[in-house]
């Protein structure tokens, strides 16, 4: 087994972390055959119900199963986090492996775009985005997604920067590789471990601004179940339903404590392992 | 240094058109016409023909946006299509709330943030270290808006020790009422804050802690204390001093939520407002102070950084 | 003999951590007397940076220290953390190796200085800025009283090493210790710092115990040397003994391996392997792998020898008589140039100001003209920011020229477009410096040397895992190798696949940029041999670039010298090192430190004054006239042609060449 891997596994928070992502992407992709709720069914007699063995989180003001929509609103926030990461990702790697590679006037133009997107805070970046797209499930996914790619360009583009320094990108220059080849082949491979990292960090960053954005009404809109909207109607109901708000809130606290820990785990196994090569 | 400052506002340049002309082009990309945008669905023919000659929407785009942008510049961010005011006393309106929220809010962060990182760089990977370590994780990793519930429904709902939505009362005017109200949306920001600055001063300290020049300050006899909190610390402050220029974004973007928590009536909350009743002049007038001010403490930390560190020649 | 200032008693250091202990220090003893220089010499991993820390107490919470250290009659490995505190900087000062890294860079190096005095109670606050001032004047720095609200990076490299000097010295300790302090430094500041450590040291009557990995360091500065391998010292004695009747067989191979700039031997006799890492030593005599002596002997395989003394079961086996001296012929070689460089010149710009706008250039390279003929070695040597490196980097077409011609095989290809200059980088390869940058870190060995063959299309063509194969065994590496990666090499191995990656487009000019720079003085001997013999089996001719004029000699067939930019002296190898003309040729050749105790002193040695200029700022007429000490006012305003001499065989740029003794 890799021996990053394998570190990373005897890491007592990290293994906690993946055990809980894992846990929760399992019950979030296969809901609809575990659970045998439905997260929009509602039971109007039974509304702002305590936590009970019927209801573990209790039920919300139109009756419906609290922890049920908490497991869809999983569903609903993993996706939009991952869509948001593979946007932002596919469009700041390659941002950052141009600018950092060639250096000049690319840079410079690439950089300054970069640098626009990076002048407003993420959350009002992506809250006027969607004032101009509308409110919607996708448009949360592309806002969070924009709002996401300086952090993987600048990151790539110091990942490249630093390796270009590094002599055996030269040798492959003065081997006669050409600038495509020499990229591709050896500056892109070994520029990913801090680019993984930030797929990790970035995904719970994701994560947070969906349910910022939904807490605040603008992301995705109900009755889609997503963790924010629960938070923000269970705000409404703090004196009658106090769970209602306390239990989504701590499985969404959770999914992104385990992701920073994991994140920042493999960030310093990885930090060690380069050390330790620079030392051998 | 006047020189160095004017470089770096330089460089602010062109971030501040291509965002400036970003944010006027929001109005475009709205379904429907710009005008409709602007004055919203109930406007007069009066309105529009007045919004049309003030803007020159018959003139081209380039124009257009010259014309916006000058006016912008001389404070002049329209009317908003709601309360009919103009934006920007609307905004001035709220600028003190918000910046009395930031001020304590930082204020707590420092307070928590800096000894924790000190006490957790000064014994590595001890008990200590790592419960402290966790603490930051915690407060980093505790979204600000299920922290805020959870500190409404202890103080306000269950001791009923504090409101649980928050006024602004100026400190000034009537200090205790004014930390009554204060208390809890503060201390939600700024434990976020001290999770930024515990973590980051911690990681600085620590690494600074394998320079040569520490091992050189051990060697001529000072004592610890010396070599940690005059050597150690002044160093740590440059990358540290970086950081949080870069997480200033995550403050503003912190405060807006913290408003929305508490029903603050701060800019944030006027934002949010303002996107709710699709009020774009506002929209646009709120998203570009915002910038403004964002731009103006990054120009600060880098003046600041500057004057740290004298490696930098700001000739 | 008066009390010993330190006294060191079975020293043993152990690191404990993650792993299995480390045993860096294993039984050290040793005594420092009074105003005696003691010099402690090893290679990597030897345990000798780690013995000085353990001797002021400045070992991390990692390091397990055992055995008996005095030092100024404190039991450093007994006493409190505050005696110790108070011990450092009163009774002890330290010089480290990096001045970059050694002072804090946000301090003016003034209050630096004072720092510790005042920390001890011994200097008043408002002294510390004229004592500051003394003790820069001490150590040579114009105008101390400047410079002490300076910041480090305002300074040098070979003034910092001075202002670390001078506050090592401040609280007037009784023992300086001085870990590799000239390591990082070029060599003509190298003889200027060691001759103001010498200085001091006997006007301070202070005890030096000085560590160096350089034989020539010791032989020209040190009462007293221990040579430290694997944790001991396997040897200890005066000076002059210890190079003129090693009685260790490792002493006697590291003084043979050594190249040298007063002897001249066909080959240099290396010592097999590699220096052992200190988490893995072999059972009996850690030398015993690499060992000439003991081979076969069974009491080497299970005793470790004897602690005090020479460590070795057989000592005085071992001969120091250096090969017999065979002087080469000149070069005779007159094949039509297989590279020939015209006034090439390379220059950086410098932008300021708000617009960004050009104020000025970096000259790094200013008109050098150079030929290379198959099969001949050309050494180009120099200080840094010479423009050596850029100099082969240009003819490799890794950096555009600002102008010149360069000429491969008659064929102009300064300028070429990227697609011709790939064809010809075929028969033109370079090898880097650092083993540890130049190899990816992700492929294997057999995959790097391969990498080449299939950047042109050419693997399966030039015989595919076949070819690979043979060039591991050309370069002296095993064939099962194949398959590890770069992390699992020592330094000498990778240097090895880097070597084996430029032969394989069977090329016929290497540009070699410092190869062995990076490397322990026992493995150095190995890669230079390897490189002779491929010479001579392949023909290659090879641009060979490095700092070190004594690896330059050996190699070379002829050597071209570089200040600031430009070639100032170039000639067949034995006239350039016998009869140097360009003053800075003959001061650079004398800053040399020779591993030869008996040669030291003599006045031979010319210390230039001051520091290479910025090639940034060159100065007017000759670059070199500011610290030269033949300069006239024709100097100051003309720039001297790059010309032959009239009696020697050799081009030169001066207008006031060394007299040449007949």
């Amino acid at each position: 087994m890799n021996p990053t891997l394998r570190r990373l596994l005897a890491h007592r928070g990290a293994l906690l972390g993946i055990a809980y992502i894992m846990l929760l992407a399992f019950t979030a992709a296969f809901a609809h055959l575990i659970l045998p709720t439905d997260p929009l069914a509602q039971d109007l007699a039974n509304t702002l119900d305590p936590p009970s063995p019927e209801h573990w989180f209790g039920t919300d003001e139109l009756g419906r199963d609290l922890m049920t929509r908490a497991i869809y609103g999983a569903r609903t926030s993993l996706v939009t986090a991952l869509g948001a990461v593979a946007i932002a990702g596919a469009i700041g790697v390659p941002i950052g492996l141009v600018a950092g590679f060639f250096g000049g006037w690319r840079d410079a133009i690439l950089m300054r775009i970069v640098d626009v997107l990076l002048a407003l805070p993420g959350i009002l970046f992506a809250m006027a985005l969607i004032a101009v797209l509308g409110r919607s499930q996708a448009a949360s996914l592309v806002a969070v997604g924009i709002t996401g790619i300086p952090a993987f360009a600048r990151i790539t583009r110091a990942q490249v920067l630093s390796l270009r320094q590094r002599d055996f990108v030269t040798a492959v220059e003065a081997m006669g590789g050409s600038s495509a080849y020499t990229m591709f082949t050896t500056v892109l491979p070994n520029a990913w471990s801090p680019i993984l990292v930030q797929v990790v960090i970035l995904s719970s960053v994701a994560i947070l601004l969906e349910a910022a954005l939904s807490f605040l009404g603008v992301g995705i809109p109900p009755p889609t179940p997503s963790w924010g909207d629960m938070l923000r109607t269970g705000k409404g109901f703090l004196y009658e339903a106090p769970y209602y708000a306390v239990l989504p809130g701590l499985v969404l606290t959770l999914t992104i404590l385990s992701l920073d820990t994991l994140g920042r785990t493999l960030a310093r196994l990885i930090e060690d392992r380069q050390s330790a090569e620079d030392d051998a | 240094m006047t020189s160095y400052i004017l470089r770096r506002l330089a460089q602010f340049i062109p971030v501040l058109l291509l965002a400036s002309l970003g944010i006027w082009a929001m109005i475009y990309a709205v379904p429907g016409s710009p005008v409709g945008a602007l004055v919203g669905e109930n406007a007069t023919p009066e309105q529009i023909a007045a919004i049309t000659a003030r803007l020159g929407l018959d003139q081209p785009l380039l124009a257009q946006y010259w014309r916006w942008l000058t006016a912008a510049l001389q404070g002049d961010l329209g009317q908003s299509i709601q309360s009919r005011e103009p934006v920007l006393d609307l905004i001035a309106k709220r600028i003190p709330a918000t910046l009395q929220l930031g001020l304590a809010a930082t204020l707590i962060g420092l307070l928590v943030g800096v000894p924790v990182a000190i006490a957790s760089a000064l014994k590595p990977n001890s008990l200590l270290d790592r419960i402290l370590s966790a603490w930051s994780a915690l407060a980093l990793g505790v979204p600000t808006f299920w922290l805020g519930i959870l500190l409404i429904l202890l103080f306000a709902v269950h001791l009923h020790w504090l409101p649980s939505a928050s006024a602004y009362i100026p400190f000034f005017t009537d200090p205790v009422r004014a930390l009554a109200n204060l208390a809890l949306p503060a201390l939600t920001l700024g434990l976020y804050i001290s999770g930024i600055f515990s973590r980051f001063l911690r990681a600085a300290l620590l690494g600074e802690l394998l320079s040569d020049y520490v091992r050189t300050a051990r060697s001529k006899g000072l004592r610890e204390r010396d070599v940690i909190g005059r050597h150690v610390m002044r160093n740590a402050m440059l990358p540290f001093v970086t950081i949080v220029g870069l997480s200033l974004a995550n403050f503003i973007g912190g405060t807006v939520i913290t408003e929305a928590v508490f029903t603050y009536p701060g800019l944030g909350r006027l934002l949010i407002q303002a996107i709710g009743v699709r009020d774009y002049p506002l929209i646009q007038g709120c998203i570009l102070f915002i910038l403004a001010i964002y731009i103006t403490i990054n120009l600060l930390v880098d003046v600041l950084y500057a004057y740290i560190d004298p490696r930098i020649d700001y000739h | 003999m008066a009390a010993p200032v330190v006294s060191v008693r079975d020293l043993e250091v152990t690191f404990v951590g993650a792993g299995r202990p480390v045993p860096a220090v294993r039984g050290v003893s040793f005594e420092v007397a009074p105003g005696e220089v003691l010099g402690i010499v090893g290679e990597s991993g030897s345990g000798k940076s780690v013995t000085s820390l353990a001797l002021t107490g400045l070992l991390g919470p990692s390091a397990r220290v055992s055995g008996q250290i005095t030092l100024a009659g404190i039991d450093v490995t007994t006493a409190d953390a505050e005696t110790l505190r108070q011990m450092r900087g009163r009774d002890v000062g330290m010089v480290f190796q990096d001045p970059a890294t050694t002072l804090n860079p946000v301090f003016p190096v003034g209050r630096q200085i004072t720092e510790g005095q005042i920390a001890h109670g011994t200097l008043r606050r408002e002294d510390a800025a004229t004592r500051a001032e003394a003790l820069l004047r001490e150590v040579d720095v114009p105008d101390p009283g400047a410079r002490i609200t300076q910041f480090p990076h305002q300074f040098s490299g070979g003034m910092r090493q001075r202002a670390v000097i001078a506050m090592a010295m401040a609280g007037n300790p009784r023992l300086i210790i001085a870990d590799e302090p000239t390591t990082a430094l070029d060599v003509t500041v190298q003889a200027q710092v060691l001759s103001v450590l010498a200085r001091r040291q006997r006007e301070s009557g202070a005890a030096v115990i000085l560590i160096t990995h350089d034989l020539g360091v010791i032989a020209e500065v040190a009462d007293r040397v221990a040579v430290m391998y694997a944790g001991r010292i396997v040897e200890t004695g005066p000076v002059a003994e210890i190079f003129r009747s090693p009685r260790h067989p490792y002493t006697a191979a590291l003084l043979r391996s050594l190249p040298r700039i007063d002897d001249d031997p066909e080959r240099l006799t290396a010592i097999p392997g590699q220096p052992p890492h200190p988490g893995r030593l072999t059972p009996g005599c850690s030398f015993r792998p690499r060992c000439p002596v003991g081979h076969g002997r069974a009491i080497c395989e299970t005793e470790p020898p004897d602690r005090d003394g020479v460590a070795c079961h057989f000592p005085g086996e071992a001969v120091a008589a250096p090969p017999a001296a065979r002087p080469h012929a000149a070069s005779t070689n007159t094949a039509s140039p297989l590279l020939e460089v015209t006034d090439l010149r390379v220059e950086f710009p410098i932008r300021t100001g708000l617009l960004r706008r050009q104020t000025g250039s970096v000259r790094a390279v200013a008109g050098v003209s150079l030929s290379v003929r198959p099969g001949e070695t050309l050494g180009l040597v120099g200080e840094s920011g010479c423009g050596k490196t850029t100099t082969g980097r240009a003819i490799m077409g890794l950096i555009r020229p600002t102008a010149g011609s360069i000429r491969f095989e008659g064929r102009e290809i300064a300028g070429l477009p990227r697609g011709a200059m790939r064809r010809l980088r075929r028969d033109m390869q370079y090898v880097f410096q650092d083993p540890y940058s130049s190899l990816n870190p992700i492929r294997t060995a057999g995959e790097i040397v391969a990498e080449p063959l299939r950047i042109h299309g050419l693997h399966a063509e030039m015989g595919g895992d076949a070819y690979v194969a043979g060039l591991f065994d050309r370069v002296g590496l095993p064939r099962a190798m194949m398959s590890r990666f770069p992390r699992e090499f020592s330094g000498g191995q990778r240097q090895r696949i880097g070597i084996a990656r430029a032969l394989a487009l069977q090329p016929k000019l290497l540009i070699l940029d410092e190869p062995v720079a990076a490397l322990d003085v026992s493995i150095q001997a190995q890669i230079v041999n390897l490189l002779k013999d491929l010479q001579r089996e392949l023909g290659l001719a090879y641009i060979f670039i490095a700092h070190d004029l004594a690896v330059v000699h050996h190699i070379s067939d002829r050597v071209a010298v570089m200040y600031l930019g430009r070639i100032v002296e170039e000639s067949d190898k034995a006239t350039l090192y016998a009869r140097p003309l360009h003053p800075y040729t003959r001061s650079l050749l004398s800053a040399v430190p020779v591993p030869d105790p008996a040669a030291r002193g003599g006045g031979r040695r010319i210390i230039l004054e001051g520091d290479i200029p910025s090639p940034a700022r060159p100065p007017s007429g000759c670059a070199f006239h500011p610290r030269c000490f033949r300069a006239s006012p024709l100097c100051a305003s003309t720039a001297p042609e790059f010309a032959d001499h009239a009696t020697v065989p050799s081009r030169m740029a001066c207008h006031h060449p060394m007299e040449v003794a007949q």
